[in-house]
């Protein structure tokens, strides 16, 4: 047997599923699993330690996700400035999240985030791959859009923020191209700060959602495209009434990706504004970073990691369900 | 068909124009990035440079931060947490479809959840119980960190990948007396080098590029990752440097991730495909 023999989609295959020769029962889980075999026997094939095999994976996640995680729940109920002990003050710090100005910008520029991240860059990448994705030559066109891929958010941050400066390039060049607004201040007031950057990442982020539009788009079986055609359909009727009921699995989970992307925003705002100024562009992900390492408020910015979990938990939990149900339908 | 062929035409024209727009920014980035420092006008900034100026930049830019110091551990970093993080989730996979650990597919959701963390939920504890072990503006801190957040996506794409391998190979090794680690090392890791390059073609990427961890557990410039530091050049701390510089600096340090997907793009879509993620 070569490798090619083994590597899926190539040959047929014996999954690991089902009985394999000798009416092996499945060994994980279950009652019934390994019947008709003794622990001897089971051992005797897959060996007596499998259990370290995982442990590595399992000290990883339980030591450096798992146990932090609940630590953070601990603190968000405590009073700590880093010095001492943490002193267990109950649900003060959620009761002063109620009371928080900055927290609100913080929310509502979190919530501008994800509009803007899912109907921008996505929106856009979705038109841009449907434009182009059965042209001749079409990643001629899209090359343009794949080029600012290439940056981290940090990246970005740090060649944006210069760009979008008062005396930057961006207001000379509005003015050289004799367009109204040469002096905007394009970060200097809120939201006005979150919604430049919220375009800076379209710009950046249009590419990956495009790509990945058109890899699914050029997997669409043909066939019912033929015979819609076939029945007089074209442009956006078949778009509509075809195409995109196909691409369904597709767009669920680049909106989810981009859903729950934009509720942790950090780096960009971090390096573009640091929040500000006066923590106008501050989104839960860069007012939980500034609570804790800026004030030193431990107990309360964890507080503000519980909350923006509990949202993005939510989140994900309302969307999925409503995909699933419409799914059902 | 002429409709069609109109539409096409349409499509065309409608590609180009937004994809001109796109492209401009690109241009304003790559040509100030070109020009010499001193020739640097904002209101000329869209003519292209008249001298070219990069390496010049480049070598400022290494002169005013610490790029050269942290692009050493950073890429210590990048290496070293993904090639972990890949072995220890194809550890991990490899004994729950190959072995078929009892139990496997709940330990499989244990490791795999750790990605629905936020990971602003980890910095506090990180934060205080790293300075208590000193691993606080420590490599190694760093490196245990990065391989964690990757351990989850690593063990779902190789546990895919080793699912759809036959199982006859296993019992034939095994029937010959291999131990259940050599056929791991010696069978199952090798012929699965599609999907592991491909997992820590991404992982790298990602370390690359983080900004939050390295902004939190380090402080020194030769503990602390690029970005972290890069990210002061908006800040009071590199205030005043010129604008070539720091476009310069931010496109050469974005180089590594872009030329290691470019080399290995199509390992890249096979790995994936092939793991059937």
């Amino acid at each position: 047997m070569t490798a090619n023999d083994v590597l899926p989609g190539r040959a047929p295959v014996i999954k690991g599923k089902g009985s394999g020769p000798g009416g092996r029962g499945r060994a994980r889980g279950g009652p019934g699993g390994g019947r008709g075999r003794g622990r001897a026997g089971r051992f005797a094939l897959f060996g007596r330690f499998r259990f370290l095999y995982v442990s590595p994976a399992l000290v990883f996640v339980a030591v450096l996700l798992y146990l932090p995680f609940l630590w953070t729940a601990y603190l968000s109920l405590t009073t700590y400035d880093g010095l001492g002990s943490p002193a267990f003050t109950g649900l003060d710090n959620y009761r002063r999240l109620l009371e928080d100005e900055a927290l609100l910008t913080s929310i509502r520029n979190t919530l501008l985030w994800v509009a803007g991240t899912t109907l921008l860059p996505v929106g856009l990448g979705l038109l841009v791959a449907v434009l182009s994705y059965d042209l001749k030559g079409g990643s001629w066109f899209r090359l343009p859009f794949l080029l600012p891929y290439a940056m981290s958010g940090a990246g970005l941050g740090l060649i944006w923020g210069f760009i979008l400066q008062p005396e930057g390039m961006a207001n000379q060049v509005l003015s050289f191209l004799g367009m109204p607004g040469g002096n905007t201040e394009f970060l200097q007031d809120g939201p006005r700060n979150t919604i430049a950057m919220i375009v800076v990442w379209a710009w950046q982020q249009l590419g990956v959602n495009m790509l990945l539009f058109v890899v699914g788009l050029q997997s669409i079986p043909k066939a019912p495209i033929e015979a819609a055609r076939l029945d007089g359909a074209s442009g956006w009727r078949m778009f509509r009434h075809v195409i995109w009921p196909l691409m369904r699995p597709l767009t669920t989970v680049v909106f989810g990706l981009a859903l729950v992307a934009s509720l942790k925003t950090f780096d960009i705002v971090w390096v573009m504004t640091q929040g500000g100024p006066g923590r106008t562009s501050e989104t839960l992900a860069v007012t939980m970073y500034r609570d804790v390492f800026v004030a030193d408020e431990y107990g309360y910015g964890s507080a503000v990691a519980v909350l923006l979990t509990t949202i993005t938990g939510l989140a994900s939990y309302i969307y999925l369900r409503r995909q699933a149900g419409r799914e059902g339908t | 068909m002429r409709a069609r062929d109109l539409s096409g035409a349409a499509r065309r024209t409608l590609l180009v124009v937004l994809g001109l727009v796109w492209l401009f920014p690109t241009y304003l980035i790559v040509a100030n990035a070109v020009r010499p420092a001193t020739d640097y006008d904002p209101s000329d900034a869209v003519k292209p440079p008249s001298k070219l100026g990069l390496f010049d930049n480049i070598g400022e830019a290494w002169d005013r931060t610490n790029v050269g110091d942290t692009l050493l551990s950073t890429g210590l970093y990048s290496i070293v947490a993904p090639a972990l993080a890949v072995l220890v989730g194809a550890l991990a996979g490899y004994a729950i479809v190959v072995l078929r650990l009892r139990h496997g597919f709940a330990w499989f959701v244990v490791i795999f959840a750790g990605t629905v963390v936020p990971f602003q939920m980890l910095l506090v504890p990180l934060f205080i119980g790293y300075s208590k072990v000193s691993l606080y503006d420590n490599r190694l801190g760093l490196i245990l960190v990065y391989t964690a957040i990757n351990v989850p996506l690593a063990a779902l794409v190789m546990r895919n990948f080793f699912g759809n391998m036959a199982v006859s190979i296993y019992e034939a090794a095994r029937m010959d007396g291999a131990s259940t680690f050599r056929i791991f090392w010696r069978i199952y890791l090798p012929l699965s080098s599609a999907a592991l390059a491909a997992v820590f073609i991404l992982e790298f990427t990602y370390v690359w590029n983080d900004l939050l961890f390295g902004l939190t557990l380090s402080q020194t410039e030769t503990v602390r990752p690029v970005w972290a530091e890069l990210s002061a050049l908006t800040t009071d701390v590199y205030a005043g440097t010129p604008v070539p510089i720091a476009l310069a600096a931010g496109l050469v340090v974005s180089l590594p991730t872009v030329v290691l997907f470019l080399v290995t793009q199509r390992l890249f879509t096979r790995g994936l495909t092939l793991a059937q993620f």
